[in-house]
């Protein structure tokens, strides 16, 4: 092995250390900080008493459609 | 969550008047990116015609050096890649950024500055390259002097959706946001980097091509793919009322694709003079794609389960989901195209051509329209003035792009064979594959008919030839007329 | 800490390693590569490009000629086919002659930009200066069509002038046939009136240049001979004017017959 082949992999084996170092701390911070918690709450962040969950919010510009759309289904 | 029948009027009209006064501090932004991205749309799409037809006719339009090949096919990269995908991707980044923030667009007079600060450098791409200024440097054949005009307009807008972010009052972080705060922070380190490392102070050697690929790659991987994947995660569950089926999926997706499509790429060198471990370490990072791109998948796919009869009432919802069954396809077939034995034979031939087709348009392409579909009634308050026209444009793009990738795939995989047998003369190759060549000219023409529906569409909406929405739920409020919104701006 | 510096961190991170792995690394293992001399009287391997190759890489790349044609030989374990007997075999690119061995690092390390390229709709090019001769690249720039009837190369006669011969014909005009010619870039073939009105004016003139290159006759009352002689008349040069290459033309050749980057044995490229 040349010095440079041995640079690279002490770069690599470093650099592994540094990445995956960091991605320890950071999985270990978010189960700390209960970032795994609650998902399904976020995913309904999008939804408002306007726009609720179980309503479609887009349609075809013509009548037929538009009705179809309109009627809100239930959900859940 | 309260059903929709019993939410009180009172509560429903205060958020839809919030979210109108929303929608409309990002209209003029908005609208002038994405007026600017259909635009660069027709602009990409004639050039692409031309260029696909000199493919199979030489003799198209010959004699002129500013119709030949070779720049027809530069600009057109940089119409649609940088005038329109870019456009697109920065128009919803700022719309959906804002909506989710719940929090209002400011300065938007500057926003409207980085918009034509990006239409320049567009313009000086594209014309530049017509009239000779061309670099021969895949996606970045800009001449030199366009670049400074993209960092400066891309400076502005990441900045801006920094802000919306900063400002926002929506507690919870939803996974669309995610992808657009890491994209509008990659990529203006993805694109300086790369124009510093290959025109302002060039690497040595076969340095360039690998600093070219891993921008060309990323280009596609954490600029419009994050902001294309998140607008599905946004309209998907907005236009048919339900929650994305599984949000942890949604979060884990999303680091995977931040640590692995970044490493994907360097098998475009594959077999070529540059160091092997770097073809191998690219090839890992393409396998290990899958983990993101299933996460998705099965968020998207499963999301829409039992509802799939919708998308024919839904434009936004009927284009969404073609990109994002697309963008399935189109990954899971990268991931295989990465390995090396596949590339032994797909690399140098069409078939990459096909993939990258599959891939900008009919995954994020397919998207924006879709984003597009739902997003400019609420800015203008105007419903679409034609319901034929939008059948036209998605038909012909559907079957444009299908038409597309199969021919091309096809020719491009034999085309690929045929290479690597040294027995075959190199004319027997050009012979086969010219049919192939037409097919795509077929496939242009169609796509670019839907542009033009579409581009119609966009005036009659920006024109006031649709019709004012009435009563009915209330996605297209009329946002000049909330009176009540708690944050009403002027 | 907020959700939003969780996002940053991360997305700085990952895309750190990326940018290190491959785009830093590479350009340190690279940056420092020297060219090549076997011997110190040797001239060292490569050399950068100089005077008008120069300015013909720029006509290179305004061309965007990158998106149709390669410049890199590929080694000979790469890429499997099948002989005639079905035994699998490897490598075509320098079976099929693009080049003496496979192309290493340190062949690019004067190009600004790299042309590696990703596409063969056209053969490579890396060593393209060895395979042909001035004016036949110049015949081929003009139109690839009079060597290669399938070619879908465009033609670039727009870098070519077409001028009133005065005196002599020039020595760098191009050997074209009168096919090519005419109207530059494309193929032109008079139709059957047109042939009539030619051989009624300069009819005896073509037959005696016929007649001074052949040992037979042919009969131009016969609707074979007339094919016959037209086809003749297709293949010599147009009388009173001639093609000549314009300085960029000329440049652009340069650049092509500078390009030999498979040929100097370097000790990397052995396998």
């Amino acid at each position: 092995m040349s010095p440079a082949d041995i640079t690279v992999i002490a770069i690599v084996i470093g650099s592994i250390a540094l990445f995956g170092g960091a991605t320890v701390l950071a999985m270990g911070w978010a189960f700390r900080n209960g970032q795994f918690e609650n998902f399904q709450q976020g995913a309904a962040s999008i939804f408002g008493p306007d726009e609720p969950i179980g309503e479609m919010t887009d349609a075809f510009p013509v009548k037929r459609a538009a009705k179809h759309a309109a009627q809100p289904e239930s959900q859940d | 969550m309260a059903a929709a029948t019993q939410t009180p009027d009172y509560d429903r009209q205060r958020a839809a008047a919030e979210r109108a006064a929303i929608d409309a501090s990002c209209r003029g932004p908005v609208l002038y990116f994405s007026a600017s991205a259909v635009f660069w749309l027709l602009i990409g799409s004639v050039l692409a015609i031309i260029a696909s037809t000199k493919m199979h006719s030489p003799y198209f339009l010959t004699g002129t050096p500013e119709l030949t090949f070779g720049r027809m096919r530069m600009a057109h990269l940089q119409a649609v890649a940088l005038g329109w995908s870019s456009m697109a991707t920065m128009a919803a980044s700022l719309w959906m950024m804002c909506r989710l923030a719940r929090a209002e667009l400011i300065y938007p007079k500057i926003l409207l500055a980085s918009a034509t600060l990006w239409n320049v450098g567009t313009f000086l791409a594209v014309f530049g390259i017509i009239f000779g200024g061309g670099q021969s440097v895949e996606w970045l054949d800009a001449p030199q002097y366009a670049p400074p005009f993209f960092i400066a307009g891309l400076g502005i807008v990441s900045a801006w959706v920094a802000a919306v972010f900063r400002r926002r009052r929506e507690p919870h972080v939803y996974v669309t946001q995610w992808y657009i705060l890491a994209a509008v922070f990659w990529f203006p380190w993805l694109y300086t980097v790369a124009v510093m490392m290959i025109f302002w102070s060039p690497a040595t050697g076969v340095v360039q091509p690998i600093v070219n690929w891993w921008f060309n790659h990323n280009f596609l991987g954490l600029w419009l793919t994050p902001v294309a994947v998140g607008t599905a995660y946004y309209i998907i569950p907005k236009v048919i009322g339900r929650p994305i089926h599984s949000y942890y999926l949604s979060i884990t997706g999303f680091w995977a694709l931040a640590l692995f499509y970044s490493w994907a790429g360097m098998h475009h060198l594959i077999g070529g003079p540059v160091p092997a471990w770097l073809v191998t370490a690219s090839v890992v990072g393409s396998m290990m794609m899958f983990i993101p791109v299933i996460a998705v998948a099965i968020n998207h796919h499963m999301t829409m389960l039992g509802h799939f009869h919708r998308a024919k009432y839904s434009p936004a919802l009927r284009f969404t989901v073609f990109g994002a069954i697309t963008y399935t396809w189109v990954s899971f077939q990268g991931a295989i195209e990465s390995l090396k034995s596949f590339s032994e034979v797909a690399h140098f031939t069409h078939y990459t051509v096909a993939h990258a087709h599959l891939g900008a348009y009919g995954f994020v392409a397919m998207i924006f329209f879709g984003l597009f579909y739902y997003m400019i009634p609420r800015l203008t308050g105007r419903e679409w003035a034609s319901a034929s026209l939008i059948r036209v444009h998605f038909w012909t793009a559907a079957v444009g792009i299908t038409i597309y990738f199969v021919g091309l795939s096809i020719g491009g995989w034999w085309q690929g064979r045929m290479l690597n047998d040294p027995n075959v003369p190199f004319g027997n190759i050009i012979t086969y594959l010219k049919p192939y060549f037409l097919t795509r000219t077929i496939a242009g023409i169609l796509m670019t008919t839907g542009h033009l529906a579409f581009a119609t569409l966009f005036i009659m909406n920006l024109a006031g030839w649709g019709k004012k929405r009435v009563g009915g739920p209330t996605y297209f409020v009329e946002p000049l007329k909330t009176t009540n919104s708690p944050n009403a701006k002027n | 800490m907020d959700r939003g510096m969780v996002i940053f961190l991360g997305s700085l991170l990952t895309f750190a390693s990326s940018w290190l792995g491959l785009v830093l690394f590479p350009f340190w293992q690279l940056q420092g590569e020297q060219p090549y001399q076997a011997d110190p009287a040797d001239d060292p391997y490569p050399r950068p490009l100089q005077g008008k190759a120069l300015e013909g890489k720029k006509i290179y790349q305004r061309e965007g000629c990158l998106y149709c044609h390669s410049q890199q030989v590929r080694s000979e374990t790469f890429g499997n086919w099948w002989d005639e007997n079905g035994n699998e075999r490897t490598g075509a690119d320098i079976k099929r002659g693009w080049g003496l061995r496979r192309t290493v690092s340190r062949d690019y390390i004067y190009d600004r930009p790299t042309m590696l390229g990703t596409m063969r709709t056209g053969p490579d090019l890396a060593n393209v200066g060895s395979r042909y001769s001035e004016s036949w690249q110049h015949v081929h720039t003009f139109n690839p069509r009079a060597f290669n009837d399938w070619s879908v190369m465009p033609s670039f006669a727009y870098l070519y002038r077409k001028e009133k011969i005065v005196g002599e014909r020039s020595d760098n005009a191009l050997k074209l046939g009168r096919e090519w010619t005419i109207d530059p870039g494309y193929r032109w073939r008079p139709s059957a009136s047109e042939w009539d009105a030619i051989l009624a004016n300069q009819g005896a003139a073509i037959m005696s240049q016929f007649l001074a290159g052949a040992a037979s006759d042919i009969d131009v009352t016969t609707p074979e001979g007339k094919k016959r002689l037209m086809e003749f008349w297709l293949t010599t040069e147009e009388e009173g004017f001639q093609i000549v290459p314009t300085d960029e033309a000329n440049a652009l050749n340069a650049y092509l017959l500078a390009l030999r980057k498979a040929e100097v044995p370097l000790p990397e490229a052995k396998e």
